[in-house]
């Protein structure tokens, strides 16, 4: 467990650092996540080296973003000031995209 | 007390516990509305709010908690390596979709936002309201809105790609299992995932990749295409 958390830190302390010293605009735990895909994928790490850290942490995902949440308390004035456009755009496009994601994977799927 | 409050034992453990609470209420009631984060996030708001704790002294402990949001998407490429195996096969048609359907989640949240003429924090919050919730965050303070409202508004998109996603999809004759679970996790991230599991195996495993993968579309693009559209603004 220990192994593989330093694993994990070690790649997002490397992505930090690249999004740090190259000004890129991704976030530094997106680049983290990228680097130990492509370290994976050629075979420069293992995966059981990463994994149970890894499984834990996917598993526990939502409780890391409560806080994020109840963050929204702060700015409940501004939301309600605007719930109908924000209602509106967040309704119409999920279903937008659900639907252009799944007709389009199943019009190419047939082929 | 305040002083006390402010110490960081109070955040992580009210939040602990109320999120093992709404476990135990979700075995009870098991109803899409009492999706454990909407559920926790009320809770804590309450208790909050009943005795008169700002945020900033909550936060003062849920910070270590949200400091494991790094880390998890990290994890999350071990997750995509994992899975990828899966989708070898259908790897173009995967691919192609969740590109398109990503990029019309993000293109018509801001059109939308910008004819109502909601003030730009909004729409630079909104952008990424289709990822899963660490990205989205993330790719909130690169496009400098507020991470908070993108939080609070990436459950609420995943609960409604939960609730309804696949009445829609049915309605709209999209019935292939394999498109309905890519397209919730593309549009619905985790919480839409959660739903594509159980519809098949199969179906969740597009849609956690889905979820991955436009998790980095949208970060890729996502800033881009905000101030593209917003230059017409």
């Amino acid at each position: 467990m220990l192994k593989s958390l330093i694993y994990i830190f070690c790649f997002l302390f490397l992505g930090e650092l690249i999004h740090y010293f190259f000004n890129i605009p991704i976030a530094g735990n997106i680049i983290g996540m990228l680097l130990i895909f492509l370290a994976l994928f050629f075979k420069m790490i293992k995966l059981e080296d990463v994994k149970p850290a890894s499984d834990f942490l996917v598993k526990y995902l939502v409780v890391f973003f409560i806080p994020y949440g109840v963050g929204l308390m702060v700015y409940a004035n501004l939301i309600a000031e605007y719930w109908i456009p924000v209602s509106v755009a967040v309704i119409l496009s999920t279903l937008l995209s659900l639907y252009a994601t799944g007709a389009i994977y199943q019009k190419l799927d047939k082929k | 007390m305040k002083e006390f409050l402010a110490l960081p034992i109070f955040g992580v453990t009210l939040t602990l516990l109320v999120y093992f609470l709404s476990g135990k209420l979700k075995e009870k009631l098991d109803l899409v509305i009492f999706n454990r984060v909407l559920v926790s996030v009320i809770l804590i708001v309450a208790v909050l709010l009943n005795f008169n704790i700002d945020f900033e002294t909550y936060n003062n402990g849920a910070k270590y908690i949200s400091f494991f949001l790094g880390p998890s998407v990290v994890a999350l490429g071990v997750f995509l390596y994992e899975k990828l195996e899966e989708v070898k096969r259908d790897l173009k048609v995967f691919l192609i979709s969740v590109i398109i359907g990503g990029i019309v989640g993000i293109i018509s949240v801001i059109i939308i936002l910008v004819l109502f003429n909601a003030p730009e924090i909004i729409s630079r919050s909104l952008a990424a309201k289709s990822v899963t919730t660490p990205i989205a965050i993330e790719i909130t303070k690169i496009t400098e809105g507020i991470p908070e409202i993108t939080a609070g508004i990436v459950i609420i998109t995943g609960i409604l790609g939960n609730a309804f996603g696949p009445i829609v999809l049915k309605k709209m004759g999209v019935k292939n299992k394999k498109a309905v679970g890519t397209a919730l996790g593309t549009s619905a991230h985790g919480i839409g995932t959660a739903r594509a599991f159980e519809i098949s195996a199969s179906a969740g495993t597009f849609s956690g990749l889905a979820m991955c993968f436009n998790g980095i579309i949208t970060a890729l693009l996502a800033p881009y295409i905000l101030d593209w559209l917003l230059s017409f603004a």
